[in-house]
């Protein structure tokens, strides 16, 4: 991972006021347990959060709830504006302009890498097929493995197949990037060619929200950091003042549990 | 940039503690029974019209059947005849098959010795009782005691008759068998030693070194035969032949006499399929693929005819023994295959250990690839065993007298004639409850098994 | 003395390294084993020469051409009571691939829905499709068979008192009567128009697929296709007059003649093996499902492609991997199991040929032999087909 250039500074210029994303007391139940309490978060358009936190904090949970691949029972989730409800073709339009980047990759085996990187286009946004194949390279270039195009995601290394996926879910040009633990379920030399294509992306004004363990990326790319624990947001602070001076006990564990190697 | 995140005492103070929120309890209409209904029944249109739909469906079943078996049915009669009388179709006779039972579960056993049956199966029952005995370390031996030495005794009880020279012995070697295991079992929860090793202490051998505490204690078994073989050569049963066996306790002779023969059998045949010598590899291969490849219906045909042409001219093969040949071989070829495919998910590298350690062929077979292979194929193997008590019923075919073929003489009898669905019925229950049990041991067992790859 | 003494150890070790190299052992076992087979086959080949003699039978394969002498209840090809005994086996087969092809249909068809009952959101739909499998695994195949044809068959009113649809379809203890279509002069017409139809549905499928290429509009070409399938041949057929007539069955006396009949026994069986072999099929279809991870319909979903897409373009393609072996296998099941219908009587081939031929006959031999190379020629193909077929769709791996 790069190191030597100066982390990002906080020179944000909100083209429009409104948030992008808005949790409005979002409180979500697994049977009878809670495992989202009264989540209130706005995050604005060009924005990187990294949201950290114990397992079992909901970070994951949480996350899935913004595109609705869970779904919440008290509270609104607002994407430009617009709230998902009951109505399932309005909740898949709303879904469109948010990409997401899972920690078990999740891409097609039975598909070609071009293959799984052209069909949302070619059967979502009916992209006639040479149009997606060169958009698909484009993107695969700019991950930087153009030349596996045609292999079969089971023939790629980890680090590969999640580069596949984050080309994947931009190829559908999203506004929103979320990102479950993008780098959990790779072997430790792999993780760095994962993050630096995050790195880019967030240089490219993406707005981001990453579940992650890897602290050093969160200095580098994040505007916020959120730590949640049991369901709650306990801090939120720019990267300098939380890892430098966390203001709640709670923050203080953590990271001393976790940067202590 | 300070790295240190450590907490220091100039921090302590300065750190917030945070408050955590209690939690609520979900939304009434999500949790609870009324919720479960709502998302599982109710959720939408479609789905409460399938739930009704569903309703509908299993109450006139229900409805039918219960009416007709329980609440129509008549308990008491003397005859089909009066069951008519009383209610006519629409309600079960069951005084027929009551009356039948005996016939139904012993075939045509004559009745005053029909206790040599009970016997026989609550001696089963007495010797892997160990089995589920706490403190008992001898569980393998006796469970390979009761597969392959049990029958001996069995074979005696069941049919009795004039034993010979062999079958004395051999039927000395059960009773021998069956005393040996609760002696075991009685010595080892008492004093934790196998029977053996306790006779060697008590003969004084305790401070001796191995071999000769062994001698003792294989002394004190042979011991134990000859007082056996005293006893069966007084013992004198009446011979009943196969002929008059029938009932589910034919099925369960064929079923069980199927199923011991089929697992080593079929061990033996999958070893042979994957065996490097071109000649075993082809014979095992072609004996599976064959018996694979045909129903069940045409090797009991073919066995049936073709089996006394194969022995020597006047060499009489009586039908039971057949059907039995017929069976084994049929459940060995597919045991074959279930076990194959255990053979093969063993990862390559507990072969590649076991050679690395110099065991031999038979030694790393024995010891480590065949119980990790059984183990994975344990739920398979079962649901083989419950495949092979449902063919059973095919025997009634070529003409014995299984539970399946009782049934029907059920209705042939005068006093009860015309009598097929209730025996029928009762018999259908009789294997659904058998095959629903043993397919729920198996669920559990394996569940038992995975539990131990669980971290 | 110390040179003889090394001497000695080292050809006895030369011996005993012999003895225990690899190939020496196996050679030997297999020299052995073929003995011990030999030895096995002459003894049981010269017992049954002995016997077939004592017995004054023989195993040629002459009898093929003597006349059978008896009738079959149920033929699917021309047959006359007289005909060869050839001709009865060809009569066995038939009727066998014809229990099996329908009973694989019906199995598929009721197996596909109640494996998707299976996986229902609705509880009560899910908990009926469990104990359907429940009950019909844990019951003999033999039994459902016997319950289907005396329970239900037998059951059925004569033929004066038929149950009947319309006055076209009758139901009763003889088996349920349909109007047979008869083709007249001119239907050669429809049935160009439905090869038409066919062929314009695939044509159409590919045209379709280069538009969605080139431009990425979407056409459904599938409902069309088979829209156009059901309606063209209809229309042609409307317009040439419908040169069809219908032998329809009419009661004469105690019973009924013309148009088509399945007698009792040929429905009770495909009944009752399609039934049970559903029970498997709909576990085989829920576990193929299942057995493609959540995952993926979360990436699709999180791609924004619709549900029925994602089953058509990401589950169904992995589920099938997964689903048609297993699939393939039941089929032989089905096929096996047919032979079952000695039990009620339909003249299959085992019933026909192995059982009524072989007691007529006494050619135990020939008999046994044919009809067992006829099952081992449908396994052995069908598994050789399947064995290709896996071959060629294995996900490419590392």
């Amino acid at each position: 991972m790069n190191t030597n250039v100066l982390p990002r500074e906080q020179t944000k210029s909100k083209t429009s006021s409104r948030p992008v994303i808005e949790l409005v007391g979002m409180s979500k139940w697994f049977g009878s347990f809670q495992v989202l309490k009264d989540i209130d978060l706005q995050v604005y358009e060009g924005e990187r959060i990294v949201v950290c936190g114990p397992s079992g904090s909901g970070k994951s949970t949480m996350i899935r709830c913004i595109n609705q691949l869970e779904v919440h029972q008290e509270g609104d989730v607002i994407i430009n504006g617009e709230a998902f409800g009951n109505d399932v073709a309005k909740n898949d339009h709303i879904r469109r302009e948010i990409g997401m980047v899972f920690q078990q990759f999740n891409l097609f085996p039975h598909l070609s890498v071009l293959e799984n990187l052209t069909l949302a286009p070619i059967w979502v946004k009916e992209m006639p097929k040479h149009e997606a194949e060169s958009l698909a390279m484009s993107l695969l270039e700019r991950v930087r493995i153009p030349e596996q195009a045609l292999k079969y995601p089971l023939q790629l290394s980890g680090g590969q197949q999640q580069r596949v996926a984050i080309a994947r879910a931009l190829c559908m040009n999203p506004q929103i990037m979320l990102f479950d633990e993008p780098t959990s379920a790779l072997d430790p030399e792999m993780i760095n060619e994962v993050l630096d294509v995050m790195i880019e992306l967030a240089d490219s004004g993406m707005t981001m929200i990453v579940v992650t363990h890897e602290m050093n990326f969160a200095r580098r790319v994040a505007d916020r950091v959120i730590f949640m624990d049991q369901g709650e947001i306990v801090e939120v602070a720019p990267p300098g003042p939380f890892f430098d001076n966390p203001r709640y006990d709670r923050t203080r564990l953590f990271l001393s549990q976790i940067l202590h190697h | 940039m300070s790295d240190s995140t450590l907490v220091t005492t100039d921090d302590v103070d300065k750190a917030l503690v945070f408050k955590p929120k209690d939690a609520r309890p979900a939304p009434p209409s999500t949790v609870g029974v009324i919720g479960w209904m709502r998302n599982n029944l109710f959720s939408n249109v479609s789905n409460t019209l399938l739930t009704i739909v569903g309703a509908y469906i299993v109450y006139t079943f229900f409805s039918a059947v219960l009416n007709w078996a329980v609440f129509n049915a008549v308990w008491e009669a003397e005859s089909r005849r009066e069951c008519l009388d009383l209610v006519g179709r629409s309600g079960a006779c069951w005084p027929g098959v009551a009356a039948w039972m005996e016939n139904l579960i012993y075939g045509l056993y004559p009745k005053h010795q029909v206790w040599r049956i009970n016997l026989g199966f609550l001696a089963l029952i007495a010797w892997v009782i160990p089995l589920w005995l706490p403190r008992v370390k001898s569980k393998v031996a006796i469970g390979i005691s009761a597969v392959l030495i049990y029958p001996f005794l069995a074979s005696y009880f069941f049919m009795g008759g004039n034993k010979g020279l062999v079958w004395t012995l051999l039927i000395a070697l059960g009773v021998t068998g069956f005393a040996w295991v609760w002696l075991t079992t009685l010595t080892e929860m008492r004093y934790g030693l196998p029977f053996t090793r306790f006779m060697a202490g008590m003969l004084g051998a305790s401070g001796k070194p191995q071999e000769v505490q062994v001698k003792y204690g294989r002394f004190s078994m042979l011991f134990v035969f000859v007082i056996a073989l005293v006893l069966v050569t007084q013992w004198e049963l009446q011979e009943v032949q196969t002929r008059q066996w029938g009932g589910l306790f034919l099925t369960l002779v064929i079923s069980g006499i199927g199923i011991t023969f089929s697992l080593p059998a079929g061990i033996v045949l999958a070893l042979g399929r994957r065996s490097n010598m071109p000649l075993i590899r082809i014979l095992s291969t072609t004996f599976i693929e064959l018996f694979r490849s045909v129903p069940l219906i045409t090797i009991l045909f073919m066995f049936n005819t073709m089996l006394p042409l194969f022995l020597p001219v006047g060499v009489e093969v009586n039908q039971l023994l057949r059907a039995i040949v017929a069976v084994c071989l049929f459940a060995a070829a597919y045991m074959a295959e279930v076990i194959r495919g255990g053979l093969q998910a063993i990862p390559k590298g507990q072969y590649e250990a076991a050679d690395a350690m110099g065991l031999g062929y038979w030694q790393s077979t024995t010891l480590i690839i065949m119980p990790q292979a059984l183990k994975i194929m344990i739920p398979t193997i079962v649901g083989n065993f419950i495949g092979l008590f449902k063919d059973t019923t095919l025997v009634s075919i070529i003409g014995l007298f299984d539970l399946l073929s009782m049934s029907r003489a059920v209705g042939e009898d005068s006093r009860w004639l015309g009598l097929f669905i209730e025996p029928f019925f009762f018999v259908t229950m009789i294997y659904f409850v058998f095959c629903f049990l043993m397919s729920q041991y198996s669920i559990n067992l394996e569940r038992k098994l995975a539990a131990g790859n669980q971290r | 003395m110390a040179i003889s003494e090394s001497t000695a150890i080292r050809s006895q070790s030369r011996l005993s390294s012999f003895l225990n190299n690899e190939t020496v052992r196996s050679v030997f076992y297999q020299i052995v084993t073929l003995v011990c087979v030999v030895g096995l086959f002459w003894y049981l080949v010269t017992n049954t020469i002995e016997n077939m003699s004592v017995r004054g039978m023989s195993a040629g394969l002459d009898f093929l051409n003597v006349s059978a002498g008896f009738g079959i209840s149920f033929t699917l090809i021309p047959y006359r009571e007289g005909d060869s005994y050839f001709r009865v086996f060809q009569v066995g087969i038939a009727n066998t691939l014809l229990v099996a092809v329908i009973g694989i249909v019906f199995a598929t068809a009721i197996g596909l829905f109640m494996g998707l009952a299976r996986m229902s959101s609705n509880w009560l739909i899910r908990t009926i499709a469990r104990w359907y499998v429940e009950v019909l695994r844990n019951t003999p195949l033999l039994l459902q068979i016997i319950a289907w044809y005396f329970g239900v068959f037998t059951l059925l009113p004569r033929p004066r008192d038929s149950l009947d649809w319309g006055g076209l379809f009758f139901l009763n203890n003889r088996g349920a009567y349909f109007p047979a279509p008869v083709p007249e002069a001119g239907f050669g017409v429809t049935l160009a128009a439905l090869a038409i139809a066919i062929g314009g549905a695939i044509g159409l499928r590919y045209w379709a697929r280069k538009r969605q290429e080139a431009t990425g509009k979407h056409f459904p070409a599938i409902s069309v296709g088979l829209a156009t399938i059901v309606l063209l041949p209809l229309l042609v057929f409307m317009l040439s007059g419908r040169p069809l007539t219908w032998d329809m069955p009419g009661l004469q006396g105690f019973n009924f003649t013309g148009g088509l009949n399945v007698p009792p026994a040929l429905g009770a069986l495909v009944i009752a093996l399609s039934i049970y072999t559903s029970c498997f099929i709909a576990e085989i279809v829920r576990s193929g499902i299942q057995s493609v991870s959540g995952g993926q319909t979360e990436a699709a979903r999180a791609l924004g492609v619709k549900p029925s897409w994602t089953m058509r373009l990401i589950i169904l393609p992995q589920a099938l991997r997964v689903i048609i072996p297993p699939l393939i296998s039941q089929y032989l099941n089905l096929t096996k199991n047919s032979s079952l219908a000695i039990a009620i009587g339909f003249p299959d081939l085992v019933s026909v040929w192995m059982n009524t031929s072989l007691n007529q006959s006494g050619r135990a031999i020939p008999i046994v032999a044919m009809t067992m190379a006829f099952y081992c020629i449908v396994s052995l193909t069908v598994s050789f087909a399947m064995n290709q077929y896996n071959k060629r769709i294995l996900l490419k791996e590392r």
